[in-house]
Parts: structure tokens; C-alpha cells; sequence
């Protein structure tokens, strides 16, 4: 594996990694997916549904100012190559999409991250936009910064 | 993986106003007076201080005062919350990714 963090220096509203697998499509697949597995690499699973809209729910332990909950609805089931679903925690709403193209000697899977925009709230005014080169323009003050 | 929603809940309340957003956007190009960010924007004086006042209360610009002018500026360590948010995301796939790994391992295909 070749866990590379390919992640844009001045993008950092989107996280984006590559990785090469000695295993096919299919397998990984099921890693992904299927509750028993995804609870032994992730986070252990609720209600997960491979149905577009269907809401499920990941567990993390909690912390102070979070109970652990991810809020989680599937956006995109396309097995085994293409799986992508909402990642809600608090008011950070992103997007977690995960690509899987068959290779020589395996699997390559991109995982990205994408959004980290604010919530659909009452509080927030229905607020929701992207950071986009916002937050990356942001990143790079911050470094002149320090 | 970390979370400090207080502190991002106040950044995205404050950014959520349009009006606000933009004169918080105009600022990350350089530092303006109250006068100048009036004229970028079709928005009354009293109305950009009243926004300026919600950046700077969410600690996301800084203000100084020369002479009848006040200044204002962005202040990037404001952002420092969710920015850590992106970095423990990072920190927290690419561990989690290592275990992927090892359980293809241990799988039937």
C-alpha cells in the first residue's frame, strides 16, 4: 500500500487520499459496506442501508462537546466501484466518497473528503457554501502568520 | 478526531450572513478601512461596522484606529478552528486506512 495523502497543498477544504491494494474491487468492497467489516476498520455502524437517501449512523466514542455520532445519509451506491455519503458532525457537513478502479495488481481507492461547509440549521439562516480556494486563501494567511 | 463545535459553530454563524461573508472575503485581500469596505459594497456605513463588529466578536478580524479612520483586518488565527477540524480528519483516515488495510489481510476474498 502506498498511503499517500494527496490532498492539494493550498485545498484544504477537501482531504484526498490514494492507495493502492493487493486485492480486487470486490473485496474491498465489502469492507466498505457490510456492517461487520466496516465496524472492524472504521467505526462501528447503524442502519446501513445501500439505498440513496437512506440515513445511518457511525460510532465514535464520545467526547466532550460531541457524543460521537457521525449523521451519515448515502448519496451514491454504485458497487464495487463508486460509494459516497453525507458526514454530518455538528455543524460540519461534508461529503465522504470512496472510488474504486480495478489495476494490475489490485485496486486503486481514492477517498476524498469534501465540503466542510456549514449546516443546513435555523441558526445558521439555511447557510451552505463551499470553502473552496476560500479556505485555501485562509490556510496560506495563516501560515504567513506563524 | 476531535471536535470543538462551539468554536466552529460561531465561525459558521457569523459567516452565514451573505453580507458579512463578503466583506469578511474582502478583507482576507488586505486590510481596508470602515469607509473603503462601504464603498466595495451596496450596504450603509452603520450596517458594515455592525458587521464588522460580529467578525471581530467571533474573533475573526482585528481592528485598529488611526486618526477618524478605524482599520480592519483579517485575523487568520480566527479560522484555527476549523482548520485543526480538517487536520484531525487527516490524521484520523489515514489511521483508519492502515486498518482497512490489515483487515483485506485477514479477509476471505
Amino acid at each position: 500500500m502506498n498511503p499517500a495523502d494527496r490532498t492539494p497543498p493550498s485545498q484544504h477544504a477537501t482531504i484526498r487520499f490514494e492507495y493502492d491494494f493487493a486485492h480486487r474491487p470486490e473485496k474491498v468492497w465489502r469492507a466498505l459496506t457490510e456492517p461487520s467489516l466496516l465496524e472492524r476498520w472504521l467505526l462501528p455502524v447503524r442502519d446501513l442501508l445501500l439505498e440513496e437517501d437512506a440515513a445511518f449512523t457511525l460510532h465514535a466514542d464520545p467526547q466532550p462537546g460531541w457524543d460521537g455520532t457521525v449523521h451519515c445519509k448515502l448519496l451514491e451506491s454504485e458497487p464495487p466501484h463508486r460509494l459516497r455519503y453525507s458526514w454530518v458532525v455538528g455543524a460540519l457537513d461534508t461529503v465522504v466518497t470512496f472510488t474504486l478502479e480495478p489495476t494490475d495488481t489490485g485496486t486503486r481507492m481514492v477517498l476524498e473528503q469534501t465540503g466542510f461547509q456549514a449546516h443546513q440549521k435555523p441558526a445558521f439562516g439555511g447557510a451552505r457554501y463551499g470553502w473552496g480556494m476560500f479556505l485555501g486563501r485562509l490556510v496560506e494567511l495563516l501560515n504567513d502568520a506563524a | 478526531m476531535q471536535s470543538t463545535p462551539t468554536a466552529e459553530d460561531r465561525i459558521f454563524q457569523v459567516l452565514a450572513d451573505p453580507s458579512r461573508r463578503a466583506i469578511f472575503e474582502s478583507l482576507t485581500r488586505g486590510e481596508a478601512a470602515v469607509k473603503e469596505l462601504t464603498s466595495r459594497f451596496s450596504i450603509s456605513q452603520p450596517a458594515v461596522s455592525q458587521h464588522l463588529a460580529a467578525l471581530r466578536e467571533a474573533g475573526l478580524v482585528k481592528s485598529r484606529r488611526e486618526g477618524r479612520s478605524v482599520y480592519y483586518r483579517v485575523d487568520p488565527r480566527g479560522m484555527k478552528p476549523l482548520i485543526d477540524w480538517i487536520a484531525h480528519y487527516r490524521a484520523f483516515w489515514t489511521h483508519h486506512l492502515e486498518r482497512l488495510e490489515d483487515l483485506l489481510e485477514v479477509m476471505e476474498s
